[in-house]
């Protein structure tokens, strides 16, 4: 028994090290970009134009309505038949921000909806154009609403990135079957993944708390 | 705050009630795992159950006909389970996961290629052997660099995590990626994404034989020959007996005849 806990307590440096340089990173830049892409495909969906909302919707329906291990496989393993051949790394980071692209989109556009419509009415009559209104008076609104909804696309996503393992990509997951592997000590090593990640994501949610008061310092009730 | 206390105990009564519903084994009676009389519980319910990847053709797979289980391993270890007089019961999961479910009491018995080593030994009852065979090296078809053990120093290869393949992979120097299966390191052989993979060298005879694939060929034959055994729980009183049945199928012909029909000659000794 006493030597299983010895195995645990080596193997917190190394899970932890798949934590920081995959986990984390992974999680981060996917989030990112697909914040990036998630913002692009909500204004596209609220676009009047046909073709733009209904290119936005597709996009959508794929991404949510297919499994995201399936969606990491094709990218890694199908792509190379069309003669594209990614590291393990930006594969699963095109994944994941795909992913969260298609989910996040979601928040955001009923966060848009969400900004009463008086908003938009009195920048115009300022003479605010639709750039500018988006900018400066709907999307800061909006951000509050989102924020609850995004939160959990981000938390979700720390998790799902335990995915990656399977296609080659070290992180923490990755880490605690090569260390249970040779050892056999699979309950020990999932059991210490689960916490760690169990712990990073309750700092996240302590984080989203944060934000929500910041956000909400101007919002009068 | 009253409402607040309520919801965490129904959170709590429902999780803890999950758990109680998903623990033990898939067909619902409940495996002990210590100081426990396996074979007991198994002429007791009349099934042997039998844990097996079905991706690793031509020993544990899914016919592409009929769909259904079959391999050298499935008939071995149905012929096993009707020496005891009781049916199989087959569980199908990557092999990576395979040694902690027969830990975890969801089957008693491994049949999946188990190379016999001695951290294996150490952990595990493992039967007399029901394979002998030899591992090979598999590359490119137009490497010409890999030609023997030296070789493998430094490149890249691709192994299931729990196999035994992966120790000789990292014993002989190379960097080794984690995959599920041979279907894997196969794919990521030919993408160019490693540089070699170890495997059986009956395994790699049948992907040649039935795919046609001239990608990818044997570069050499590693000198660790391999026995392999079915796997049980250490002291899980099932030993004997099961290496009792494998002795008669032995003696009357029958893994012979398992053997010839699958790969056209005898590698059950």
């Amino acid at each position: 028994m006493n030597e299983r806990i010895q195995l645990v307590l080596d193997s917190v440096v190394p899970l932890l090290t798949g934590a920081v340089a995959g986990t984390i990173p992974l999680t981060l830049i996917s989030f990112t970009v697909g914040l990036a892409i998630a913002l692009v495909v909500a204004l596209m969906r609220l676009s009047r134009r046909r073709l733009v909302s209904g290119a936005a919707r597709a996009y959508v329906s794929v991404v949510r309505g297919t499994p995201l291990l399936v969606q990491l496989f094709i990218i890694f393993y199908a792509m190379p038949s069309f003669g594209v051949v990614l590291d393990p790394f930006p594969s699963a980071v095109i994944a994941f921000s795909i992913n969260v692209g298609g989910y996040a989109s979601e928040a955001i556009r009923a966060a848009i909806i969400a900004v009463p419509r008086g908003q938009w009415e009195a920048a115009q009559t300022v003479g605010m154009g639709y750039r500018m209104t988006m900018r400066r008076i709907v999307l800061p609104q909006a951000l509050r609403v989102a924020v609850p909804s995004l939160s959990n696309t981000f938390i979700s996503l720390v998790k799902d990135t335990s995915l990656a393992s399977t296609i080659l990509v070290t992180e923490m997951m990755r880490k605690a079957q090569e260390i249970a592997a040779p050892s056999f000590a699979f309950l020990e090593l999932y059991t210490l993944a689960a916490a760690i990640y169990w712990v990073i994501c309750f700092v996240l949610s302590a984080g989203q708390y944060r934000l929500e008061r910041r956000l909400s310092r101007y919002v009068t009730v | 705050m009253k409402r607040a206390t309520f919801l965490i105990g129904l959170a709590t009564a429902l999780t803890t009630g999950l758990a109680a519903c998903s623990g033990g084994s898939p067909s619902g009676e409940s495996t002990t795992t210590a100081g426990e009389d396996v074979l007991a519980q198994i002429q007791e319910s009349g099934v042997l159950k039998v844990g097996t990847e079905g991706t690793y053709s031509p020993f544990t797979f899914h016919d592409p006909q009929t769909n259904d289980l079959t391999g050298y391993d499935v008939e071995v270890v149905t012929a096993v389970a009707e020496q005891l007089g009781v049916e199989p019961e087959f569980s199908e999961t990557q092999f990576d996961a395979i040694f902690a479910g027969l830990e975890a009491g969801r089957y008693d018995v491994i049949a999946n290629q188990v190379t016999i080593n001695e951290e294996r030994q150490s952990r595990y009852d493992l039967s007399d052997p029901y394979t002998v065979s030899t591992g090979v090296v598999v590359t490119r078809t137009d490497d010409t660099e890999i030609t023997s053990i030296e070789d493998v120093e430094g490149r890249t290869a691709a192994q299931s995590a729990t196999s035994n393949w992966h120790t000789l992979a990292t014993d002989a120097g190379a960097q080794v990626e984690t995959v599920e299966g041979l279907t894997q390191s196969l794919a990521l052989l030919k993408q160019g994404r490693i540089d070699l993979t170890f495997n059986d060298n009956l395994a790699v005879l049948d992907y040649l034989k039935t795919t046609g694939d001239t990608d990818v060929k044997i570069a050499f034959e590693v000198d660790e020959g391999g026995e392999q055994a079915l796997a049980m729980r250490k002291d899980s009183g099932l030993l004997d007996a099961i290496n009792g049945a494998l002795e008669e199928l032995r003696a009357n012909g029958t893994l012979t005849e398992i053997s010839e029909k699958w790969f056209g000659q005898d590698v059950s000794q």
